[in-house]
């Protein structure tokens, strides 16, 4: 089960420049093909600086950090246990190619919970806060996992 | 693409358009995998998949269907007016799935000098079964300037 005494830990931070492919190739993975994500020109002239990111782009550094691994080790969790309860994202500002992002991970808090079923749970919440290169606050990212008992 | 939208053009009560996404095939969700970095194998591997008991082996991310909502978003609000994006994932995603993504506006406020709407949006397979559900605030231009 979740150790509750870590509520309010915080990570290694995790760091990533981001690269015009990378968002055209999640864009696609989704299937997604709004010029925006594509094509500097299409998006310039929509009004950004360059090609945005999707919505969901923040998945992105968090996997490919493999930061979460660490913070369920960490936290005891059994990972075989684990579901994606929830996801959430605020954008303070845009991220564009070029950009490199970083955010340290924090346990926003851990409560126990029961299910209809009355299977105990324990619902994690992962925090990050990115900033960007210039010390501009860009997104916040807030993941919640259910480790089921 | 989002063509500009204003503060006075949606209601409460105002539907998002419709996005219809598959059947959804295993391809995508290994492309998926690669682009995103998640390597789970439940999400590529359909013997893993039956050996926890999905019955049609792999099955789709759930931030693949979260990206399905947020081209839902974007698609009709430009992406740079999206201020928050929150889902609730609901039920598993299979193999065959055909993913409908539907929202409503359910709040319309001022506040600090920003426009603000907020909607609901769920997506849900073609019996009615909800995948995610969840909401978004966005902060609009007005035509008033």
């Amino acid at each position: 089960m979740a150790d509750h005494s870590k509520v309010g830990r915080e990570y290694a931070p995790v760091t990533w420049e981001v690269e015009r492919g990378k968002i055209r190739e999640l864009a696609k993975a989704i299937g997604d093909m709004n010029p925006i994500y594509h094509d500097r020109d299409a998006a310039v002239r929509e009004g950004y600086k360059e090609t945005p990111v999707p919505p969901t782009f923040l998945t992105v550094p968090m996997m490919w950090s493999t930061s979460m691994p660490g913070v369920i080790n960490d936290l005891g969790i059994n990972f075989m246990m684990v579901l994606h309860g929830e996801e959430e994202y605020e954008y303070y500002g845009e991220i564009y190619p070029g950009d490199v992002i970083t955010a340290v991970p924090r346990v926003a808090s851990i409560e126990e919970k029961t299910s209809k079923s009355g299977r105990k749970m324990d619902m994690v919440t992962i925090e990050l806060v990115y900033t960007n290169q210039r010390g501009e606050k860009v997104a916040r990212a807030r993941t919640l996992l259910v480790e089921r008992k | 693409m989002a063509h500009e939208i204003f503060f006075e053009d949606i209601q409460v009560g105002t539907q998002m358009p419709t996005l219809v996404k598959g059947p959804l095939h295993k391809l995508q969700f290994v492309i998926y995998a690669g682009a995103s970095g998640d390597f789970n194998p439940l999400h590529t591997d359909d013997d893993f998949a039956k050996s926890v008991g999905m019955p049609k082996g792999a099955i789709a991310h759930g931030m693949l269907v979260m990206g399905f909502v947020g081209q839902a978003i974007t698609s009709w609000i430009p992406r740079k007016y999206l201020k928050r994006f929150q889902v609730r994932f609901a039920g598993v995603t299979q193999q065959g799935d055909t993913v409908t993504v539907t929202g409503k506006v359910t709040d319309k406020r001022v506040e600090a000098g920003e426009n603000l709407v907020t909607c609901e949006v769920t997506a849900a397979d073609a019996t009615g079964d909800v995948k995610v559900t969840g909401s978004f605030t966005a902060a609009l231009p007005s035509r008033n300037g």
